[in-house]
């Protein structure tokens, strides 16, 4: 039977140890530490990670370090589930259109959705549609009408500082539910507004360790929903911890040499076909040749 | 240093403040002197003076800005329901308790069983926006005040420590922020933003203000903001506090940072540099002479004018976050 965030709420919830976690921020202090050596970061100019930036580095340097490419339309309709989904858990007797998400993150002070469907003009109708035809498949994700004591809170942010603060990860997670003080155990809600792919694991993978770290509780359960109706239920378990800080520390240890001068590394694959600086990089049309612009 | 006599502390405090006030110049308008204004105006003075009239005026209410207004007034009515009813508080469920405060301000006659409501500026906005059909705007204040609260339960504890009292919030829970004013006459109005006092006010000080900071990423120096909050609290009393109790909702720390001569006077300079800033604005405007180029200058309106920020500039676009950002890849090769 396919887990969904009913079944995870409804229990029981047996969160881990909160034994390990000071094992696993001194591993990631001295990580850090080393790191910072290299990277020549200080508390003052640390080195600022997200959990993008964390997957990014170990996906592929070069595309990690890109300029900020600014927003397209898959971005947008992305963001625009993204809120519905927050407002779904923070206002549930509501009835979720792309318009009421849109005015909700324009009143969070966010207007960048807005802006761009407004400039769109009309073509802003398929992307209205689009976005419209994902929120309905979250609406059967449960989101709506979580009982009040889980704690349901949107944008949670969750700060972690390493190696004297040389090295922040800092984060804001979509929904969290339970924790401390509320008696229940913690629930990691990450939504994603594209399609269901086994990487979508890792961010909530590392906000488990970023709440255990600031809380000093484990959290139970990482709740990957997406906008293609695909619940995937994590059981947070101590292997997965020790996991998503490995993967810190290999981030920290790849920063640290991107930032002494080494050149990043391509490692293509199939986050290619969206790369925005694929067009200049020859390990990238490498990989997948075929249109006009690669052959050029 | 420390403070062992905290009402004269506070009294030679507000004297060495109204004099480096007076010292300062003539700024145009009134100067609401809050942690907002210092830390803008330390971090870059130029950047502070260009913001102008509009720049330095109250916004106007916003989700944002209301966060910890509702988030407060909302645990405050809480805590005085229980009270009223004569029963200790339950743990408050975030959104309900925030709903149930803005349901409180629309329906203040059918509160007859509730603790009586007290009008704010931040109530009626929301009543403002209720009556206005806003519903999503509703719902943002619901996110981000629900956040605030549950941050600051989480970082402090359930229940809340012993003789913590809510200030700058309304309702009966609650008592006003202290603030300060040189003189009667003086457009200068300095506003502690603490968000609560643990201890009684009395002559031998020993208390505590607790400020709740939701993110700790733009509020700069914890140690600033400690110093800022303990001589602004202190010249509001009248007593300097024994200590600043800062807690962070991202990162869910909980440090105290004790009061002394020191601190004070960190806080007075912040104090007195928003006043000179705003007298220096009054007669030169612009100027990036004295320009502390940082990050922020990525976001700044007025860096194409500033010779300072554009020398930062040219080095930052090649960083960001502490990792340099990639040429493009043919020029790398």
């Amino acid at each position: 039977m396919v887990e969904a965030l009913g079944d995870v709420l409804a229990g029981p919830l047996h969160p881990p140890s909160p034994d390990g976690i000071a094992a696993l921020r001194a591993e990631l202090d001295d990580a850090a530490r080393a790191s910072t050596v290299v990277g020549g970061w200080s508390a003052d100019e640390p080195l600022r990670l997200s959990k993008h930036l964390v997957t990014g580095l170990l996906r592929c340097p070069r595309r990690a370090l890109g300029e900020d490419q600014g927003t397209s339309d898959e971005i947008i309709v992305g963001w625009v589930v993204d809120a519905a989904a927050k407002l779904a858990t923070v206002s549930p007797r509501r009835t979720i259109t792309v318009d009421v998400a849109v005015a909700f993150l324009t009143a969070l002070g966010d207007s960048t959705v807005a802006d761009h469907l407004a400039d769109l003009g009309s073509a802003a109708a398929r992307l209205k549609a689009e976005a419209a035809m994902r929120i309905d498949r979250l609406a059967a994700a449960g989101l709506a009408g979580i009982d009040p004591g889980w704690w349901p809170r949107v944008e949670d942010p969750v700060r972690v500082a390493l190696g004297g603060g040389a090295v922040t990860v800092a984060g804001r997670m979509d929904v969290l539910l339970g924790g401390p003080p509320t008696g229940r155990p913690g629930v990691i809600l990450e939504v994603k507004g594209g399609r269901w792919y086994d990487g979508m694991r890792a961010d909530g993978h590392l906000y488990a360790l970023m709440v255990a770290l600031r809380d000093g509780e484990v959290p139970a359960s990482a709740v990957t929903i997406v906008s293609d109706g695909t619940s995937h239920v994590e059981r947070i378990r101590p292997a997965l911890l020790q996991h998503a800080a490995e993967r810190l520390d290999e981030a920290m240890g790849i920063a640290a040499r991107l930032a002494a001068g080494e050149p990043p590394a391509m490692h293509p694959g199939a986050h290619c076909q969206h790369c925005p600086v694929r067009p200049d990089c020859p390990v990238g049309r490498a990989w997948r040749p075929g249109t006009a612009e690669d052959a050029s | 240093m420390t403070v062992d006599d905290p009402v004269g502390a506070a009294d030679r405090l507000r004297h060495r403040v109204a004099g480096g006030i007076a010292g300062a110049g003539v700024p145009a308008g009134d100067v609401y002197v809050g942690w907002g204004a210092a830390l803008e105006a330390a971090t870059c003075p130029p950047r502070y003076r260009a913001q102008g009239e509009h720049g330095w005026a109250f916004p106007g209410w916003s989700p944002p800005l209301a966060a910890g207004a509702c988030g407060r007034a909302a645990l405050a009515h809480h805590i005085a329901r229980a009270d009223l009813a004569g029963r200790p508080p339950a743990l408050p469920m975030p959104l309900d308790a925030i709903r149930g405060w803005m349901r409180s301000l629309r329906t203040p006659h059918e509160s007859a069983a509730g603790p009586p409501v007290e009008r704010s500026s931040v109530g009626d906005w929301i009543c403002e926006t209720w009556e206005a059909g806003d519903s999503a705007t509703l719902a943002a204040v619901a996110a981000v005040a629900g956040r605030w609260l549950a941050g600051f339960v989480r970082v402090l504890g359930w229940p809340l420590p012993a003789q913590l009292t809510l200030l700058n919030a309304p309702g009966p829970a609650a008592v006003p922020a202290p603030s300060w004013r040189p003189d009667r006459a003086s457009p200068v109005t300095v506003a502690c933003g603490a968000d609560a006092r643990l201890g009684r006010v009395t002559g031998a000080g020993g208390f505590v203000l607790a400020v709740h900071r939701v993110t700790t990423g733009d509020d700069g120096a914890l140690r600033d903001r400690a110093a800022f909050e303990a001589a602004a609290g202190a010249l509001g009393i009248g007593v300097a506090p024994a200590s600043i109790l800062v807690t962070a909702g991202d990162t869910g720390e909980r440090v105290t940072a004790p009061v002394d001569q020191q601190l004070l006077a960190l806080g007075a300079e912040r104090i007195v540099a928003v006043v000179t800033q705003r007298a220096v604005a009054a007669q030169q405007g612009f100027d990036p002479t004295d320009a502390t180029p940082s990050p922020a200058c990525r976001h700044c309106d007025h860096v194409a004018d500033c010779p300072p920020g554009q020398a930062w500039m040219r080095v930052a676009e090649r960083w960001r976050g502490g990792l340099p950002v990639a040429p493009p890849v043919r020029a790398a090769l």
